[in-house]
């Protein structure tokens, strides 16, 4: 089966001279369909440029990016806008929510760019809120919802289009415990229903509900194993 | 996404910001009203004089002193035409029908205790056909008033009105520059031309007025102001032109330089119509400058946009949002503020446009014209102020747009 996300010597670097960084260093990395992959790392070593890589929100320096075995760099700029809108759901650490439409319009926006007819993009948009829990919030702006609430917004948006993949660079870094355990129960509940995520974070807790933990270091891949309890399993299985 | 949709979104966004929406369209509606009006009063002026030139009637000459080279040097021109020339062209002249001659000043008339100060203007019997008076009471002067130089007057209607009151002006004695004049009759009321009352005026026979009032004589005769004549048919005017100009170059033994000009109303409208016309392109040019003006305010006000809004736009392309969408949504923006503030100036423009109609004797008339070339104009101002906002917009790289934040 075709991989949902082939890195292939990913190289990223800003500035030059003196100023260079190497934010991304020869990475490599393959991802399935289904997988729940937490990505892990100190500061700065260029997790969240390798997010933007995959999201196509940003483009590497020098190697290849294959997303379920498209080269990405190959796309011209409405393929790239299709595949964002389509294929992909960012969420971000700090939500960006727009403030000046409701709940309900955020999510509905993604559809928007879609094409999809206004009343299916009004209904789709309350379910994918009711699904993270927001069904009496819909007509709320951002700013009379808290974090969490803001949070669970941006992933119904992500999830709207029903993405095969749903990237998050550290979703809960905003959030309290208590909101942080109801936003990972929303991850796992759509990992469960079939859909591939890549998650960036910073908490071990939070890292022990994926099933793939990768380690970056100064921009390289330098861990990549499975989550003790998922060891167990294939021990078993095996 | 479709054109609906990213209207929808581009009027959402204006309404939210309505001040500053409002502020954008002021320039274009000050520009389009400005326009309108004025290219509206300019041709109404224009429609103005032009009307004032045809009511003359189209065989008319007009022969003026001086030729058109030293009316441009000095505004001092030497009368060189004379009662005499007038006669001459009557009776050598075949094309031409009727020669009025006209000597005339502005002069205190008084009527016991009553005074004006009115243009005198001394002629013939003639000056009524070619000029198109006529009398409302009573009678003009004749030819034998005009030899044995009576003093009998016609009265514009304005200075009957103003000496006498509604009492019967005919038969009385006025005083001009303290002679005696017999009041003969009132002329019928004529309006003004090009802004000079015609009203408010007294006619006296011209040899009357060249020996008692402000008579000159040259070495050639008697002087004039200046000389009206018709031809006798639209067909001729061309060879009476040609006649009198020969017949007057050689009265007045003109070697290089003529020393009058003839005019025909065909000219004469030329000219009005050229001064007038460059009057309404002046305006027209102000005005444009100043919808140009509201152009470049609608620029800023986007470029403004684009950079406050730079962190929306990185989140519409992270969500699939291509470079096309979020082009068509400025422009749109920038086209609906530079329509509706067409569409509003046209309204003020043609209110003003009216109410100068109204208020003035300018012919100002709405100019189907001025409209769709102010609408148009700054229907295209939006675009292409719109056009270079929109596309910086457009070409941001939605990782660094998000990030500016
Ligand atoms: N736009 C940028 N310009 C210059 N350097 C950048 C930029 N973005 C990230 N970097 C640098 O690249 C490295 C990796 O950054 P990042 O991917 O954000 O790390 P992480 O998300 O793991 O904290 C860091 O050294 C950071 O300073
Ligand atoms: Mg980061």
């Amino acid at each position: 089966m075709q991989p949902v996300i082939r890195l292939e010597h990913i190289f990223k670097t800003y500035g030059a001279g003196d100023t260079e960084v190497r934010a991304l260093h020869d990475v490599n990395l393959i991802v399935n369909a289904g997988e729940y992959c937490a990505i892990m790392g100190p500061s700065g070593s260029g997790k969240s440029t390798a997010m933007n890589v995959i999201g196509c929100l940003d483009r590497p320096t020098s190697g290849s990016y294959y997303l379920d075995g498209v080269d990405v760099a190959r796309l011209s700029d409405p393929e790239l806008a299709h595949i964002r809108n389509r294929n992909l759901g960012f969420v971000f650490q700090q939500f960006h929510l727009l403030a000046q439409l409701s709940a309900l319009e955020n999510v509905m926006l993604p559809m928007v760019y879609a094409g999809t007819p206004y009343n299916e993009r009004k209904e789709r948009a309350a379910e994918a809120l009711t699904r993270v829990g927001l069904a009496n919030r819909l007509n709320n702006r951002p700013n009379q919802l808290s974090g969490g609430q803001q949070q669970r917004v941006a992933i119904a948006r992500a999830i709207v289009n029903r993405p095969v993949l749903l990237l998050a660079d550290e979703p809960t870094g905003a959030l309290d415990s208590q909101t942080t355990q109801e936003v990972m129960n929303i991850f796992s509940e759509l990992n469960a229903s079939g859909i591939t995520v890549i998650m960036v974070t910073h908490e071990a807790e939070v890292a022990r509900l994926s099933r793939r933990i990768v380690w970056f270091k100064d921009g390289q891949v330098v861990n990549d194993h499975l989550a003790p309890q998922d060891l167990a399993q294939m021990t078993v299985t095996v | 996404m479709n054109i609906f949709e990213s209207t929808k979104m581009a009027v959402k966004t204006l309404t939210a910001n309505k001040l500053r929406s409002t502020l954008t369209m002021l320039g274009i509606i000050i520009g389009n009203a400005s326009v309108i009006t004025m290219v509206g009063v300019g041709q109404g002026a224009q429609r103005y004089a032009s009307e004032q030139f045809e009511s003359l009637g189209p065989n008319v000459l007009f022969i003026i002193p001086g030729s058109d080279e030293a009316r441009s040097r000095s505004l001092n021109i030497p009368r060189t035409l004379t009662l005499e020339d007038a006669e001459a062209i009557t009776s050598q002249v075949p094309t031409v029908d009727a020669v009025a001659p006209q000597l005339q000043a502005q002069q205190p008339i008084t009527y016991s205790n009553k005074r004006s100060s009115s243009l005198v203007v001394g002629t013939v019997p003639d000056f009524l056909p070619v000029r198109d008076f006529d009398v409302e009471q009573g009678r003009f002067f004749t030819d034998e008033d005009v030899r044995r130089s009576a003093q009998v007057a016609a009265l514009g209607s304005d200075v009957a009105r103003k000496l006498f009151e509604g009492a019967d002006p005919i038969g009385q004695q006025i005083r001009i520059r303290n002679l005696s004049f017999q009041v003969i009759g009132v002329m019928e009321s004529k309006g003004a031309f090009l802004g000079d009352n015609q009203d408010d005026t007294v006619f006296i026979p011209l040899t009357t007025m060249s020996n008692r009032i402000t008579g000159d004589r040259s070495p050639y005769g008697r002087e004039v102001t200046f000389i009206s004549a018709t031809a006798r048919d639209e067909a001729s005017i061309t060879a009476a032109q040609f006649q009198i100009a020969n017949l007057l170059r050689l009265r007045h033994k003109v070697t290089i330089e003529d020393d009058f000009t003839i005019r025909t109303q065909k000219d004469a409208l030329e000219i009005v119509g050229n001064v007038t016309g460059a009057l309404t392109l002046m305006l027209a040019a102000i005005a444009g400058i100043s919808l140009f003006v509201g152009g470049i305010g609608i620029m800023n006000i986007m470029l403004v946009s684009v950079r406050e809004r730079t962190h929306e736009i990185g989140l519409r392309k992270a969500i699939g949002a291509s470079q096309q969408d979020i082009l068509v949504q400025f422009m749109i923006e920038a086209i609906i503020l530079s329509a509706i503030g067409g569409v509003i100036g046209t309204g003020i423009g043609t209110a003003g446009v009216m109410i100068v109609g109204a208020t003035t004797p300018l012919k100002a008339g709405i100019s189907t014209a001025a409209i769709v070339l102010a609408v148009s104009v700054s229907g295209t101002i939006g675009l292409f102020f719109g056009v270079f906002p929109a596309r910086q917009a457009a070409k941001l790289d939605p990782i660094v747009a998000l990030r500016s934040a």
